[in-house]
C-alpha cells in the first residue's frame, strides 16, 4: 500500500493540518527554509540550540529515512531529466548542475521570503499578498524551465 | 520536540505522495498529470480553512506565549525576484527543500548534493546580513524568551 502514490485528497489535507497545527502551537508560518536557515544560523555561531524550526526540518528528515526503512528502500532510483540526459561519465554535470540549482532555490527562498511551504502553503493560505505573487511566479517560472529543458534535450 | 513531530509527518506525506520523486515533479510542471496541483491545491484549502476555524476556537497559540496573530504582507520587489530565482532552481533540479531534505533522510545521494546548494545559497543570504525575510517567523521569536524556546527544543 506504501508503494502507491497517496490519493491526494488525502496527501494535501494532511500537509495542510500541518500548516494549522504549526500556527496553533507557536503561532508562525510553518516553512522548510526557514528550517534549514535556523540549524545554519545556530551552526555558524557553533551551536546546537535549534528552535522549533530547526527541529521541523529534521524531524522532516527522519519521517522521509522512517517511510524509507519501512517500505524498505529509496522510492526512487533515475533522477529525471538528469539522468536520462547524461550518461557514464558525463553524470558528473549532475552533481554540478544539481549543486548549481540548490543554490538558486536556498538564496531565492531566503529573498522571496519562503519555498513552497513558507510561502506556497503557509503564505497563500492566510491570503498574504507577498506570498500570492511569490508563489504564482515560483510556479510559473518553474513550468517555463521545465517546458524549455523537455525543448532543449 | 512537537516541532520534529510535525516535520516527521511532513516529510513522509511528502514520500507516500511522490513529491520527493524529480519525475513526479517533471510531469506535474509540464501538465501531464494533474496530481501535484490537487495535492497542493488542496493543502493550501486545508490549511486555509483550518487556521480561520483556529482563530475562531483559540486565541493564544498553546506552546509560545502569543496571541494567534497574522498580518498580510504587502508585495516587494524581492518577493518577486526571489521567485524568479527559486523558481529556476526548481525547474532544473525538480525539488524544492522539503522534498531535498526527505530525498537526503532516505539516503539519495543526488539529493545531498542539491541540499548543498541550498545551504551555500542560505548562507550566502545570511552572510549578506540581509534582515530576516520572514516576518511571522520573526515576529513569532521576538516575542518568546530564548529560556523557553530551549525548553521546547
Amino acid at each position: 500500500m506504501l508503494h502507491s502514490q497517496l490519493a491526494w485528497y488525502v496527501g494535501g489535507p494532511v500537509l495542510g493540518l500541518c500548516v494549522v497545527a504549526w500556527r496553533a502551537l507557536f503561532n508562525s508560518r510553518l516553512g522548510v527554509t526557514g528550517g534549514v536557515s535556523e540549524i545554519i544560523g545556530k551552526l555558524a555561531s557553533r551551536s546546537l540550540d535549534f528552535d522549533w524550526r530547526g527541529w521541523f526540518a529534521i524531524g522532516l528528515v527522519a519521517g522521509a529515512t522512517a517511510f524509507a526503512l519501512v517500505v524498505g528502500g529509496p522510492t526512487f532510483h533515475d533522477y529525471g531529466w538528469l539522468t536520462d540526459t547524461f550518461h557514464g561519465s558525463s553524470r558528473v554535470w549532475i552533481g554540478a548542475i544539481l549543486l548549481v540549482s540548490g543554490g538558486l532555490i536556498g538564496y531565492g527562498a531566503k529573498l522571496s521570503g519562503g519555498c513552497t511551504s513558507g510561502n506556497g502553503l503557509s503564505g497563500t493560505s492566510i491570503l498574504s499578498p507577498a506570498s500570492l505573487v511569490a508563489t504564482g511566479t515560483f510556479f510559473a517560472t518553474a513550468i517555463v524551465v521545465s517546458f524549455l529543458i523537455e525543448a532543449v534535450v | 520536540m512537537a516541532g520534529a513531530a510535525i516535520g516527521a509527518v511532513f516529510g513522509a506525506t511528502l514520500c507516500w505522495t511522490g513529491m520527493i520523486s524529480p519525475d513526479v515533479i517533471r510531469d506535474a510542471l509540464l501538465f501531464h498529470d494533474p496530481y501535484l496541483f490537487l495535492f497542493f491545491g488542496s493543502a493550501v484549502a486545508t490549511a486555509a480553512v483550518g487556521t480561520r476555524l483556529l482563530r475562531r476556537v483559540r486565541s493564544r497559540a498553546l506552546l509560545v506565549d502569543a496571541p494567534l496573530h497574522w498580518s498580510p504582507e504587502r508585495v516587494e520587489r524581492r518577493h518577486v525576484a526571489g521567485a524568479l530565482i527559486f523558481g529556476t532552481g526548481w525547474g532544473v533540479a525538480e525539488a524544492c527543500p522539503g522534498p531535498v531534505l526527505a530525498q537526503v533522510g532516505q539516503g539519495i545521494g543526488w539529493g545531498a548534493i542539491t541540499l548543498a546548494g541550498v545551504v551555500a545559497g542560505v548562507w550566502l543570504h545570511l552572510r549578506q546580513g540581509a534582515a530576516e525575510t520572514e516576518p511571522a517567523t520573526q515576529a513569532a521569536s521576538t516575542k518568546v524568551p530564548p529560556a523557553r524556546s530551549e525548553a521546547l527544543a
